[in-house]
């Protein structure tokens, strides 16, 4: 009970920390907050229009007035107005939230199951031309500017061979419904998520590789071999499965890393996630969105994790019992 | 030169991949302290037709307004690197700080310390970083500002673990016991443990320093006057090189760049882990 209450308060923890930097970053630069809550335009105002200005957006209220007023706000949804946009910030986000989802969501699920594939086959040829091999290949591929790597692949798959689309998620005025439109999607789908994957595989892979060599030490491994069970068997059934156990963590707790690597892909592919409405936001100094966008990115990683506390006991029984 | 020193220069020619790294991390070194006065011209000024072809006159064409891409490659090298240095410089002395005061203190400190470092891990950190440079404005400075705030925690902890295990060997122990002043232990135990650790995360702190500030460049945040490579490609995309064709020599030359830098510095810093600090071969990639 203790281990969740501990891993609750961090959770919370890394959501304040989002929050309160987002709320004093506005108000510690200098010059007035409201250039950044409600843009530039407000330089053309009136004094009487700025009062009335300050007073809507609350900054005529004592300073933890204005914070709790923050807090509440974020909780409730009400994540600011995006003046480039004309919208709610928290509208805009959710629009585009689904796209990011289904690109780091795919990424993550392939860049794991390649890893937990190599890094074991790599284990169990270690030291061999395998193992090397894939070892300096992570090494290089972790060295490539991921937004880099997804240019290359633009300029070779889309621009060059004109096998894939350039940017977006969809074809616009294309299909919009049934097997074209899927189709569609996935096509759009396959160079972003391919960057995306290449630039995470390493670590899964890395760390699959360094737990397989773990329990491929163990005691347990050796009595399995020493009282007959084959050796297909102790790999696969007795080492793979609780080598398994350290690289379930691992890979949620990569998603930190999926979320930035998506920011740059998807403005690499205009991919119309979040993190292209980051870019946006950091090119036309919309604030509110850009703030908003992280605080998106933040809550997801968070999210991850708590999936990650739920999911680990029903891996290993004994986390349960121990928490229990 | 003392022991320590040899040891050093063992390490960045024991292995063949230690050498690669060795070899790329002079050659770098060298394009950007001596790169710039190669340059056939000064990388702000229009001194071609925009979109022009790599030509006897601009090794890797122009760009849109017509500035020499190879003079701009010459002098990004400096700007990428230097911010490189000076963010993991930044990083790893607060790092170093931070890991050395938490496993010196241990209690109540340790644990806030850790608690802060573990927030920011936890926060995704490239997005963290583009709020705080959208914030702050682009420099070089603010750039690496930004870098150093989002990448201190790794190293932190790191070091800490290392000041943990350095403050239960026995001759520590012992000297605690025997009250030894607190002072004289951080000066002669401590920080003397952690320093060849502190060199190798520095040197891999930089590389990800490096990768970090090539995509905050190129999600628009890098300093217009003052381009790194990252900034180059942001202006590539932004304007055109796909559909122009220019992407072999606009898109291609700064980004091998950028990935044989990274490389470089993680080689090296790898084998310089490997043999100051054998005990600790483990521990997950580098950021970016």
């Amino acid at each position: 009970m203790n281990w969740y209450l501990t891993r609750v308060g961090q959770y919370a923890l890394v959501l304040l920390a989002a929050l309160t930097l987002n709320f004093f970053l506005p108000r510690a630069m200098p010059g007035s907050p409201l250039r950044f809550l409600a843009g530039e335009d407000v330089g053309l105002l009136s004094p009487d229009q700025v009062a009335e200005v300050r007073a809507r957006y609350g900054l005529d209220r004592p300073l933890w007035k204005q914070y709790l007023n923050y807090l509440t706000s974020a909780f409730s949804g009400r994540w600011g107005y995006s003046y480039q946009m004309g919208q709610p910030v928290i509208r805009i986000i959710l629009e585009r939230l689904p796209w990011t989802l289904l690109l780091a969501g795919t990424s993550l699920l392939v860049a794991s199951l390649f890893g937990i594939v190599f890094g074991a086959i790599a284990s169990w040829y270690r030291g061999k031309i395998f193992d090397t091999g894939s070892l300096l290949a992570a090494i290089f591929v972790d060295s490539l500017p991921t937004f880099w790597l997804g240019m290359m692949l633009i300029a070779v798959f889309a621009v060059e061979l004109r096998w894939l689309p350039i940017f977006g998620a969809v074809t616009p005025w294309g299909p919009k419904s049934g097997w074209p439109y899927f189709i569609d999607i996935l096509r759009h789908l396959v160079l972003p998520a391919t960057t995306l994957t290449l630039a995470t595989l390493s670590g899964t892979f890395l760390v699959m590789r360094y737990a397989m060599l773990d329990v491929l030490g163990q005691d347990y491994i050796r009595t399995a071999r020493s009282k007959g069970v084959r050796e297909r068997q102790v790999l696969l059934k007795h080492a793979t499965r609780n080598a398994l156990l350290p690289v379930s963590t691992v890979i949620f707790l990569n998603l930190g890393y999926v979320v930035g690597g998506a920011t740059v892909i998807e403005t690499v592919f205009s991919y119309p996630g979040i993190g292209t409405l980051l870019f946006q936001a950091v090119l036309s100094r919309d604030y509110p969105v850009l703030q908003g966008a992280f605080l998106m990115l933040t809550v997801s990683v968070v999210g991850a994790n708590i999936l990650d506390d739920a999911v680990y006991p029903l891996l290993d029984p004994r986390v349960r019992r121990d928490a229990g | 030169m003392n022991r320590g020193g040899h040891a050093v220069v063992r390490a960045l020619f024991a292995t063949p991949a230690a050498a690669l790294g060795t070899i790329l991390l002079v050659s770098i070194l060298l394009l950007a302290a001596f790169g710039s006065t190669f340059s056939p011209y000064d990388p702000t000024e229009v001194t071609g037709v925009p979109f022009s072809r790599p030509t006897q006159e601009h090794w890797l064409g122009t760009n849109d307004i017509g500035q020499d891409i190879f003079s701009e490659i010459l002098w990004g090298a400096r700007v990428s690197i230097m911010i490189g240095l000076i963010a993991a410089g930044a990083a790893i002395t607060v790092g170093t700080l931070v890991g050395v005061v938490a496993s010196f203190s241990g209690g109540w400190l340790d644990s806030l310390l850790m608690r802060i470092a573990d927030v920011v891990l936890t926060i995704p950190f490239l997005p963290l970083a583009v709020v705080l440079a959208a914030f702050l404005g682009p420099s070089l400075w603010n750039t690496a500002t930004v870098i150093a705030v989002v990448i201190w925690a790794r190293p932190a902890r790191i070091i800490r673990s290392q000041g943990m295990t350095i403050r239960s060997l026995t001759f520590v122990e012992a000297a605690v016991a025997l009250g030894g002043k607190k002072t004289h232990l951080l000066i002669r135990h401590i920080l003397p443990g952690v320093l060849p650790l502190a060199l190798s995360q520095f040197i891999l702190a930089t590389s990800s320093s490096i990768l970090t500030e090539a995509s905050l460049a190129f999600l628009g945040l890098g300093d217009p006057i003052q381009k790194s490579w990252g900034t180059i490609l942001f202006y590539a995309q932004a304007r055109g090189a796909f559909l122009s064709g220019a992407w072999p020599w606009w898109v291609l030359p700064p980004g091998l760049l950028i990935s044989a830098t990274v490389l470089g510095f993680v080689l090296v810093g790898r084998s310089l882990e490997e043999i100051l600090m054998p005990q600790l071969r483990q521990h997950g990639g580098n950021g970016g």
